[in-house]
């Protein structure tokens, strides 16, 4: 089985400070078009790629990757108080 | 040189580079003795050898990926053909020309399917059938140039068949499924006209070898293009 992963990567990049492919790319370790390939949703990266992604980001892994069924963190309503 | 593979989307590793470097010397060495093949063989496999036992850690996880994706699509392929082959070789009594072939027809599969399997990957299938038509119109005009340049009415006539690649280039980023039923239609048609199945001529070995190189990236091309989703990406992920 495999799962729709909706990814967040993109939007985070503008949240701090429209920081472009090659610089996310860098800071991970990976290439440019691996990051593309991400954005797009044709690659779903390893734990250990994605735990560098949202660390870049100061975030957890969820609030950057998800379940493409999934509402998004924010709406969920078991975290509303 | 970063420029130009930044444009085209391609960054070759010096592992990658020394080892077409290896094969194209070991295919000019040919000329001196067919052993010299092995060397190609060596630069072919060589580095995805050394990747696959950890000495050579150059490429990152969705290149590795796609290289190994790119690697069953190669095995699936080719074992297709493998059952095929023994299937026509063993019903009854055949008398293949350039059975010496065999080994060539083999590589090719799994190179050429390796190859575009990972054109696949690396561009999604509407930039790659882009790259794969224009290389192919730009060669055959290049042949054409090069055949007939001293006869212009000649060398026009002759430049004609590379128009189609060119429109489907065009067709294959503004209608996918369309190009890509077309490109299908297109391969087939090949096949059939060219009657690449028939044992005469070269044989079918080197008619089978021919219909992969030709055939080939139009069938493939045209199979991605059918997966592309309406929002414009390729459908097959890695």
């Amino acid at each position: 089985m495999k799962d729709d992963i909706r990814t967040e990567v993109r939007r985070l990049r503008f949240l701090n400070g429209e920081m472009t492919q090659e610089d996310l790319a860098a800071r991970v370790g990976v290439s440019r078009q691996t990051i593309i390939a991400i954005e797009k949703g044709k690659y779903n990266p390893s734990v250990g790629l994605s735990l560098r992604i949202a660390r870049t980001f100061g975030v957890r892994v969820e609030d950057v990757f998800a379940l493409e069924d999934e509402a998004p963190r924010e709406a969920r309503d078991d975290e509303i108080i | 040189m970063t420029r130009l593979s930044d444009r085209i989307g391609w960054h070759p590793t010096p592992a990658t580079l020394i080892g077409t470097g290896v094969v194209i010397g070991g295919f000019m060495l040919t000329e001196v003795s067919w052993w010299f093949i092995a060397l190609s063989g060596l630069g072919a496999v060589g580095p995805g050898i050394l990747r696959e036992i950890g000495w050579l850690k150059d490429k990152d996880e969705f290149a590795q990926r796609a290289a190994q994706r790119a690697g069953y699509h190669a095995f699936l392929v080719t074992a297709l053909a493998g059952f095929v082959i023994a299937g026509f070789t063993r019903s009854g009594e055949r008398h293949l020309k350039n059975p010496e072939e065999l080994a060539t027809l083999f590589l090719a599969l799994l190179w050429f399917t390796w190859l575009l399997s990972s054109l696949l990957a690396f561009w999604g299938a509407r930039k790659a059938t882009l790259r794969l038509l224009l290389g192919f119109g730009i060669c055959w005009l290049l042949f054409c140039a090069a055949d007939s340049w001293q006869h212009p009415l000649g060398l026009l006539m002759s430049c004609l068949p590379a128009v189609p690649f060119f429109l489907l280039a065009w067709l294959s980023q503004r209608w996918p499924r369309i190009a890509g039923v077309l490109l299908i239609a297109a391969g087939v048609s090949m096949y059939v006209f060219f009657r690449f199945w028939a044992n005469d001529r070269g044989g079918i070995i080197t008619q089978t070898c021919t219909a992969v190189l030709l055939v080939g990236p139009l069938l493939a091309s045209g199979l991605a293009l059918l997966g592309v989703r309406k929002d414009g990406e390729s459908g097959a992920a890695v």
